[in-house]
Formats: C-alpha cells, sequence, structure tokens
C-alpha cells in the first residue's frame, strides 16, 4: 500500500523498531543490536513511508524491493515487517530459533516481505543490479532499494556491482550506506584503506548525497533527489552505531552482544513503545 | 549432421531456440559472450543480453537478482570461474533461494582446458557443485547432448551446473537421442563381465576402450551417466548387480566426481569392486588435447586396463 501519510510520527515508529530490536536480542540471547539501531530511522523511512509494498500479497511483482545487505542487522527488518503487519509480532520471539522463520540472517524463502536472502557481505548490491535491470527489462516502475555497511563495501564485489549499475544507468536503484564508522573488528579507519567513502562512488558516475541518517526530513528528502536521478544513486548516510541508547552508542563491543535485564529495562524507559516480551 | 561446431555453439543455439518461445530467458555475460559463441544470442536479442564484463561474482548475484523477479538467466563462462571465483554466489544466493538460473561452465576437464594451462583447465568443478544442496550437475557427452541438454535443464524450477567444452569435443551421439535428466542411457552392452560408466567429452574414449576390449574378449557394459547430480541410483545399481565389477572414467580430478558419485551408489547398494579412471589429483601441464588426457592417465589403454584390473579382481 502506498504510505502518504506525513503525519505518521516516524520518531516514535523508528524508536519501537529500536525497543523491538532489543527485546529480541535479549529474548533470542543471540543477535547484533549495534548495527540495527544504526539504520533504524532508514528503515522507518522506508518502511513507514516510501516502500511501495502490500503486506497482504507480499510477492506482489510491482512492488519496490529492499535488499538488506547488511544482513546481521536484520532484527530492525524483522520489527518493520511485523509492524508493517507482513507477519505477527509475536514471531519475532522465535528469532534464530530452530525452525524459526526468521532466521540468523534473512531468507527470502521463510520470512514474508524479504525480498532477497542475505547476510554474507558485499553482494546485496549485485542482488539488487539483478532486480533493477528486471524492472528495465520488464518495464516496471518499480525501485529497489539496498542497505549496505560502510565496513561491507571493502567487498570487491561492489565494486563489480557499482561498475554494472553505472553502465546500465540504473536510476530506479537506491544504495544507502550505513556509515557508522564501525565494522566488526573495529574502526573503519583502523581496519581499512577504505576512506574516503565519497569520491569513490563519485568516480563510479553515481548520484552521490551525504546525510545525516538519524535526520527523517533528510532521508525522505534524499530520496526523492535520487529518484529525480538519470544515474544509480548513493545516499551516504552518517549514523551512530547504536544510536538511541546512550550506553550502545559508539560501543562497538554492541556489534553482537546480549543486553542484560536492567539495560533492557533502561530501553523500555527511553525509547517507549509497546512490550514484547 | 549437426549446424554447430561443439558443445558451445550448441548451447547458444539451444538459447536462441529458448528465447524464441518465451521472453524470460535472458543471458548474464562475465565478458563471455564472444567465449560462449553467443553473439548471435546477443543480435537477436539485445535487451536480453546482459554483460556485466570481467565480474563472474557479480554475474552470478545478477542472475539471482534477474531469477528472483521471474526471469530465466543462463550465466555461461568458464567453469572455474563460475564454480570457484562465484561459488559463494552460486550457493548462497542461488542455491540456497533454489532460484531459476543455469549455469553453462566450458573448458571442462584437462581436455577443456589443455593448452591454456591449470588456470583454465578446470578439474575441480563438478565436485564442488555436487557438494552444495540443491544444484542439478550434468556433463552431457557431446554438441548434440548439450544442446538437447541446455533444452532439459530449462524445465527445472531451480539451479543447474552444466559442464561445456572448448570446441574439441567428439561427437558420439546422433542429433535425434533425447538427453533424459537423471537417468542413465546404456550405450552399448557387449556382455556383463565389467560396467564402465563414464560421462562427459571422455565418453569417446570409453566408446573406443569398449569396442577394443571386446576384440580381445572382455565385454563391458558401457553407461554414459550424464547426470552426476540427482543420480540415477536405482539404474546404477542394477548395472552393478548384472556385472559385480565396474570402471568409472572421468576427465575431472579423482575427487568428488563421477568416481566417487558411482562409489557412493555402490557402497550403500551394491559393494563391487571398482577401478577409477581421471586426473590423479595433481596439476596437469599445458598440452594438446588429445595428447595431455592421455599423460594424465585418461587414455583409451589406461581405461581398457583399468577394465582388466577390474575384472581380476572381481
Amino acid at each position: 500500500m502506498l504510505k502518504n501519510d506525513n503525519s505518521i510520527d516516524l520518531q516514535s515508529k523508528a524508536n519501537q523498531l529500536r525497543l523491538d530490536v532489543v527485546q529480541m536480542v535479549h529474548g533470542a540471547k543471540d543477535g547484533h543490536p549495534g548495527p540495527a539501531l544504526s539504520i533504524a530511522d532508514i528503515i522507518a523511512v522506508l518502511y513507514f513511508k516510501e516502500l511501495r509494498i502490500d503486506a497482504n500479497n507480499p510477492q506482489w511483482e510491482d512492488r519496490d524491493r529492499f535488499i538488506l545487505s547488511k544482513g546481521h542487522a536484520c532484527t530492525v527488518l524483522y520489527a518493520a515487517l511485523a509492524r508493517s503487519g507482513f507477519f505477527s509480532i509475536d514471531e519475532c520471539r522465535g528469532l534464530r530459533s530452530l525452525g524459526s522463520m526468521l532466521q540468523g540472517h534473512p531468507d527470502m524463502n521463510k520470512t514474508p516481505g524479504i525480498d532477497m536472502t542475505s547476510g554474507s557481505l558485499g553482494n546485496g548490491l549485485s542482488l539488487g543490479v539483478g532486480i533493477a535491470l528486471a524492472a528495465k527489462y520488464r518495464k516496471k516502475s518499480y525501485t529497489t532499494y539496498v542497505v549496505m555497511g560502510d565496513g561491507e563495501i571493502q567487498e570487491g564485489i561492489v565494486w563489480e556491482a557499482a561498475m554494472c549499475a553505472s553502465k546500465y544507468q540504473l536510476n530506479n536503484l537506491i544504495l544507502f550506506i550505513d556509515n557508522n564508522g564501525w565494522q566488526s573488528g573495529d574502526s573503519i579507519e583502523q581496519v581499512s584503506g577504505l576512506l574516503p567513502i565519497l569520491p569513490k562512488w563519485q568516480a563510479f558516475n553515481w548520484h552521490c548525497q551525504t546525510i545525516d541518517g538519524h535526520d527523517f526530513t533528510q532521508i525522505i528528502n534524499a530520496i526523492d533527489q535520487a529518484k529525480k536521478s538519470p544515474q544509480p544513486s548513493v545516499i551516504i548516510a552518517d549514523t551512530v552505531k547504536g544510536k538511541g541508547l546512550a550506553y550502545m552508542e559508539n560501543d562497538n563491543s554492541w556489534h553482537k552482544r546480549v543486553p542484560d535485564d536492567e539495560q533492557l529495562t533502561i530501553a523500555l524507559k527511553t525509547l517507549g513503545g509497546d512490550v514484547n516480551e | 549432421m549437426s549446424n554447430y561446431k561443439g558443445t558451445r555453439e550448441a548451447f547458444s543455439q539451444a538459447l536462441i531456440d529458448l528465447a524464441q518461445e518465451d521472453d524470460r530467458f535472458v543471458f548474464v555475460s562475465a565478458d563471455s559472450l564472444k567465449a560462449m559463441r553467443a553473439t548471435a544470442f546477443a543480435e537477436k536479442f539485445p535487451d536480453r543480453y546482459i554483460e556485466v564484463g570481467i565480474a563472474e561474482q557479480n554475474a552470478v548475484a545478477v542472475a539471482a537478482g534477474l531469477a528472483s523477479c521471474g526471469l530465466i538467466p543462463y550465466v555461461g563462462t568458464y567453469g572455474g570461474f563460475i564454480t570457484m571465483r562465484a561459488c559463494e554466489q552460486l550457493r548462497t544466493f542461488v542455491a540456497y533461494p533454489g532460484l531459476h538460473v543455469k549455469f553453462i561452465g566450458i573448458n571442462g576437464g584437462v581436455f577443456g582446458g589443455e593448452r591454456e594451462g591449470v588456470t583454465h583447465q578446470f578439474f575441480e568443478d563438478l565436485g564442488i557443485v555436487r557438494s552444495i544442496p540443491g544444484i542439478t550437475v550434468v556433463a552431457p557427452a557431446d554438441a548434440h547432448q548439450v544442446y538437447q541438454a541446455v533444452k532439459a535443464i530449462s524445465k527445472i524450477d531451480g539451479p543447474v551446473y552444466l559442464r561445456a567444452g572448448s570446441g574439441r569435443e567428439h561427437v558420439v551421439y546422433d542429433q535425434e537421442t533425447p538427453f533424459e535428466l537423471g537417468k542413465i542411457r546404456v550405450l552399448h552392452k557387449y556382455g556383463n563381465h565389467v560396467a564402465l560408466f563414464a560421462n562427459g567429452f571422455i565418453l569417446y574414449r570409453a566408446i573406443e576402450a569398449a569396442k577394443l576390449l571386446n576384440e580381445q574378449g572382455i565385454q563391458v557394459t558401457l553407461v554414459d551417466v550424464h547426470t552426476l547430480k540427482p543420480i540415477d541410483v536405482e539404474g546404477i545399481t542394477a548395472i552393478l548387480q548384472d556385472c559385480g565389477a565396474a570402471v568409472t572414467v572421468e576427465d575431472h580430478n579423482i575427487i568428488g566426481g563421477l568416481g566417487d558419485a558411482i562409489s557412493k551408489v555402490s557402497t550403500e547398494h551394491c559393494p563391487v569392486r571398482i577401478e577409477r579412471v581421471g586426473l590423479q589429483d595433481v596439476f596437469p601441464s599445458s598440452g594438446p588435447a588429445e595428447e595431455v588426457t592421455d599423460y594424465y592417465g585418461m587414455s583409451v589403454n589406461h581405461i581398457a586396463d583399468a577394465v582388466k584390473k577390474a575384472l581380476q579382481r572381481k
């Protein structure tokens, strides 16, 4: 369904997603809360405002597509799908358990609303290029969105995909880079030779924007601008890993870590929203 | 006679024929259009020719994206670049979701890579894909069978790896012989002294060996095992029961291919002595196709000797 109601309180939606993430990881005793919280605001904009999707028809062929290339952040996507009506929020209690529809990383055949299996880093952009090319060939008007981590763009296949998207002028492809400055092992700066990010995408002939990835207006405007570009578009979203919870922000130990009962209580107080545990 | 020179031309013609009937068929190239002899496809269907450049990982993942939208991509390039360079994309984004992507891997075997040397001789491809759940694996014997097989695999709603060659393949089948997926084909039953199983382009050598042995009074049952996965357990077991000894012939490393597949069936259903002809777990040299294949233990005489050994130990 198209969601044009600008009165939706995106901040409260994003807070609810964050709380869902913390509760899921706390309940499953496993997961990646920090990387999920850094993209919660982008996910909120996509799922509660931008994406042309229908929870009652997850395979609708004209739907917008979304690929969470940084699949380890899937808890926030699962929360968004549940809160959008693709499945019951109760399913979130099964995260990472045997036989659950919510696998450790996204699985397109097990979870309604997941457009593409993901999780091994770097691959989501190529998958998105394929989906965007299919739209061109079939003359479909849907947009393909991909979210990647800043760390994962160290993978070589990302740049194979970047070349390909540029060659085919895939103006129906929008990439968000979750630029939180951290990767599994340490800071991006310490681990890799990746920086600076922006000129690399400029050199690959992409339409490039840099925004505050926690500012809803900037996220919405950037998507509008991206849709007007004749080129594939990258939105480098400056974010804070663990955003929304002071004890988690910029502490990379939360890349993969389970909140204790006290930390869950703090999350409940800080974020409000519905409790699901 | 055929209207194509080798397995690559046969692939190209089959894909054109499929594409004329159904607009879901597309070709994904990693700068492999010419290598796959698919230029005519690109000319006929320019909007269905997707060229990603020298980037096999991207080619396979792009194909997965296309397939997720209902298209049927054929990815064609050198077998090792599909199964090794892009192995993870094939496994995680095509096989795991069960997407309708077909892989055509050329330069299969020592014979297929020959003068190019190890970088372009691919003798691990079948073993690699066999070990991944959910993939159908086929190794047709010649251009006619490749043509039939490319069409046959289009009907499988899931991933398939098909091994093709580099133009030196001998023709062993007539044009009309169908390619029956999942079933062995008994080419010639001279007798039941030993079962002789082969697949791929080396089948012509097994045919020669079987003739030679027959002249020497040793009568084999010659079998083409073109579908390596899922393997025809029932058909193979019946042959093993009849013959009581077997030889496998493959242009592949001795680990992971036909010899392993037949041995597994034998171990579980009909234990018999088995001799294996294939590349003996070494990296080969460059060399002319026939010569290099002979040198690495896959000559007609090597096959005949293996049959005699199997018979002695029966």
